[in-house]
């Protein structure tokens, strides 16, 4: 079976190893435990064609920026999801910083940057000018919320879709 | 030193992989494993064939092999364990070691945990303070907004209130000229009369709501002075007897003894106070008695006036000191509902404070306290404090009126005419320096309010000048800014239309003695 692997990037409490949960185990935690270091998980995924696909799920501690740890992580990844805590502005920011990075390290692969906790729409940081701007470079956005479910599967479906292709 | 025994060295070296749980693989450069060695299971890994694809049997393997050079992931959680991954390439193939690092990690995690709920909770303490922030920018906008209204709201009826002033000075005056030449037909006496307490009720409704807004608008500066208690009860006692003894009402004003002779305080709004309370008591009061009572006592002037009045329900109590408010019952008597707010609020003004300490269908007692220290030294108190000025008529003297409001201009050549003045007049600013400077009056009282060119502008041109003699300012204004402006252009006095006789006679006395 075809076997990809996938890397959660982003800042740390944004929500990466949630989703990982939710996508994997269908569960979700409302207590925030760190990560350190690296967890891999795997899932098999059938894709709109009916292919099959092994998810090698790297869930890569929090940082703001790419520490040289982090990067041998990114080795032999072909896509990554890049997450955003939709309720911390400067999670985005850091995002768009960390996409330059592994970019740099890694080189060009298919990306999706996830604004995640959609749930808390009240603590909403994110505005539809900074989203546009983004989409205005073809880049895909996806709204998630790990607490909810929303957006998850089609955030790593979408991804592995862009994969397959690339 | 002896050499080590390989049996030692073994069993150090088994003991080290123990402790370590060491675990290690290797990949052939086809990409399947060869052989292993440890405790795969420890790690997750179980199952293991030789000769088989080693991504497909290990999983965070996909993507590394083959690796050119030394590369260790530390902390790799792959469902059971945390180990530190070490790959070594080598000519054959990649050796791959399996490290336990579970006690580190975890040392780690709980570390990290803690730096990381920490910045969250920062993080959440600044948006909360910056929405603190944010709510206070907004409170403040709309105060400056508030504030606003109340001085557009203040200006207009300052306004109004001038442009009432003016006229009913001209009825008060005409009124009491009218009543100075005796008339024998006693019909003609009750008619002037009558016009008279109508004007002057008009007045002081003016003057209530015009002092009402000002004090909204906080623009109500006190003017301490020395001031004599005694006297002021006294007049106190003039002023409300004639009303007293209409209704029949007793007058009770009493004066502790220690009260000291002369104190500091705004002794007009101090009356202003006293006539609201007292004046309420007797208007409310049908028969019995009003009592005035005033104390001293460590720097306060301690004050309780009681009627025997119908009293105020407790519902209404709460509501006594809210401007316009006048219970239903109470709503035939004539009064706009302004006195007690005045009162209350320049009470709290004045250091102080005044409540209804007790109130019962026969009487209410009101009572209250304004910060006034003792006066130790006289100095030119005689000449500031009221009752005490005793005119110094120079009949050589002479005047020049300027004012734009004809009636205005010739009432207040009569009164200085009676006082003995020559008067001289003029109708507007321009002509007003033009006589002054030709002329050259001992006096000029300036109306401040005109067209084209106001008072101020003529009083500067004058000073500008060198005309040195001394300037009264006559304005319907009685905004402190306006009169500290007067001062400043160069007027050496200040009186508020609708000016009376005697007022103005001790004033132009007072000016002219220097």
């Amino acid at each position: 079976m075809l076997q990809k692997k996938i890397c959660m990037i982003g800042d740390f409490a944004v929500g990466k190893t949630s989703l990982v949960a939710r996508f994997v185990t269908e569960g979700f935690s409302d207590k925030y435990m760190t990560t350190v270091g690296v967890k891999i998980d795997t899932k098999i995924v059938t894709l709109t064609g009916g292919q099959e696909v092994k998810l090698i799920l790297w869930d890569i501690a929090g940082n703001d920026a790419l520490t040289t740890a982090a990067t041998s992580y990114l080795r032999g990844a072909a896509g990554y999801l890049l997450v955003v805590d939709g309720t911390r502005r400067p999670t985005w920011e850091s995002a768009l910083q960390l996409q330059k990075a592994v970019m740099a390290a890694i080189g060009e692969k298919p990306f999706i940057f996830l604004l995640n906790k959609s749930d808390l729409s009240e603590q909403w940081e994110i505005t539809k000018s900074m989203v546009n701007e983004q989409l205005a470079q073809g880049h895909t956005i996806i709204h998630t919320s790990a607490k909810m479910g929303k957006g998850v599967e089609q955030a790593f479906e979408e991804l592995a879709e862009k994969m397959l292709v690339s | 030193m002896a050499a080590i025994p390989s049996s030692v060295v073994k069993y150090v070296r088994t003991l080290w992989m123990s402790e370590m749980v060491i675990t290690y693989l290797f990949v052939n450069s086809d990409g399947n494993l060869q052989e292993w060695g440890g405790h795969p299971r420890y790690y997750g890994l179980s199952n293991l064939t030789a000769g088989q694809p080693v991504t497909e049997q290990i999983f965070f393997l996909e993507g590394l092999l083959p690796a050119n050079h030394t590369e260790v992931l530390q902390f790799m959680n792959m469902g059971g364990s945390t180990a530190h991954v070490h790959i070594l390439p080598c000519h054959h193939g990649t050796w791959i070691l399996l490290l336990d690092a579970t006690v580190e990690h975890e040392r780690q995690q709980q570390i990290q945990q803690q730096v990381n709920e920490l910045s969250l909770l920062n993080y959440r303490q600044t948006q909360l303070l910056n929405q603190i922030e944010e709510a206070r920018q907004g409170l403040l906008e709309e105060k400056q907004h508030l504030e606003e209204i109340i001085e557009v709201k203040s200006r207009l009826i300052a306004s109004l209130s001038h442009e009432l002033r003016t006229p009913l000075s001209s009825i008060i005056g005409y009124t009491d000229l009218l009543d100075k030449a005796k008339q024998e037909d006693e019909k003609t006496t009750n008619y002037l009369t009558t016009v008279k307490n109508n004007a002057s009720y008009l007045l002081g409704l003016i003057d209530n709501i015009l002092d009402q807004a000002r004090l909204e608008a906080g623009k109500v500066e006190l003017q301490p002075s020395h001031c004599d208690v005694k006297q002021l009860l006294n007049d106190l006692k003039a002023l409300f007897f004639p009303a007293a003894q209409d209704k029949k009402l007793e007058l009770e004003f009493t004066l502790q003894r220690n009260i000291p002779s002369k104190i500091m305080v705004d002794s007009l709004r101090l009356r202003q106070i006293l006539i609201n309370l007292v004046s309420n008591g007797i208007k409310f009061t049908q028969v019995g008695q009003i009592k005035l009572e005033l104390a001293w006592e460590k720097d306060k002037l301690i004050f309780l006036v009681q009627d025997t009045g119908p009293g105020i329900s407790p519902e209404a109590q709460e509501k006594v000191f809210i401007p316009f408010h006048r219970e239903a019952e109470t709503k035939h008597i004539q009064g706009t509902g302004l006195g007690l707010t005045i009162s209350y609020q320049l009470v709290n003004l004045m250091g102080g404070e005044l409540k209804v300490v007790e109130s019962s269908p026969s009487g209410t007692t009101f009572s209250g306290f304004v910060v006034a220290p003792e006066v130790y030294h006289q100095g030119i108190v005689a000449l500031t404090q009221e009752g005490n000025i005793i005119p110094q008529i120079s009949v050589d003297a002479k005047i020049l009126v300027v004012d734009d409001n004809s009636v205005i201009r010739m009432l207040t050549e009569i009164y200085l005419k009676t006082g003995g003045y020559t008067v001289i007049t003029a109708c507007s600013g321009e002509e007003g320096i033009e006589i002054a400077i030709k002329e050259q009056p001992n006096l000029v009282l300036m109306d401040l309010l005109m067209p084209d060119m106001d008072g101020y502008i003529a009083v500067q041109r004058l000073r500008e000048q060198q005309f040195i003699e001394p300037i009264i300012a006559l304005s319907a204004s009685n905004f402190d800014s306006d009169y500290e402006y007067a001062l400043n252009v160069g007027c050496n006095g200040y009186l508020t239309k609708p000016v009376d006789a005697t007022k103005l006679l001790e004033k132009v006395a007072l000016i002219l003695k220097g």
